[in-house]
């Protein structure tokens, strides 16, 4: 069994900030876009080492949008 | 023979012009479109302000020029004028403050949206939410877990 996380944090003037962990490669950013796709617009992606190891267990992506 | 005339602030504000006749010591009272000080005058007993047919509050009294009365109005109009400035200041300073109370609300109605949808997607999308707030922040946290 492997947990998926993913912080939310929305700021005061309604900026987002979105990381996840445990979620597999390109499948993370898929997850975030169902989420808060049409939410905000997108400022940056950061993404972790963890992005391209699509069969490690544990992968942790950032995404920052604007209100 | 010629004369030139100038003519004091039309007084348009019942507020302001009983405002400036207690601030220069002058003793009134109201009844309906009259404000009767207590200024004596020659014919008519008591000085008083009508409101006209232009809306102002035009003094009504014996003569034109009469100097006293041009004195009156004169010291009357002056604290008129700093009245009415405070007035229109003070009414700016209130739709200020209700054009950001307004802003306020439309952010945090924003936010409380974001929120809700962000919640919302999560469960349809099987994660369990735990929310925090931290210092005017929203804080989400979601979790699922995978076999």
């Amino acid at each position: 069994m492997a947990e998926q996380r993913i912080v939310v944090t929305i700021d005061e003037n309604g900026k987002i900030n979105a990381s996840t962990e445990g979620i597999k490669g390109k499948m993370c950013l898929d997850e975030l876009q169902k989420l808060l796709g049409d939410l905000a617009d997108l400022e940056s992606i950061k993404k972790t080492d963890e992005f391209y190891q699509a069969n490690t267990i544990k992968s942790q992506n950032k995404i920052e949008v604007k209100k | 023979m010629s004369a030139v005339i100038k003519t004091a602030t039309p007084f348009i504000d019942l507020e302001c012009l009983c405002k400036a006749l207690e601030a220069v010591g002058c003793g009134f009272r109201v009844e309906g479109n009259k404000v009767i000080t207590n200024r004596e005058d020659l014919r008519l007993g008591f000085q008083e302000f009508q409101k006209d047919t232009f809306g102002r509050y035009a003094l009504f009294a014996y003569s034109y020029a009469d100097k006293t009365q041009a004195d009156f109005i004169k010291i009357v109009e002056k604290q008129y004028n700093v009245i009415y400035q405070n007035k229109l200041e003070e009414i700016e300073r209130l739709r200020l403050e209700e054009e950001k109370k307004r802003l306020e609300q439309e952010r945090l109605a924003f936010i409380d949206k974001q929120k809700t949808t962000i919640i919302e997607r999560a469960k349809e999308q099987g994660y369990s939410i735990k929310e925090e707030n931290i210092k005017g922040k929203v804080k989400l946290v979601l979790l699922r877990n995978t076999y």
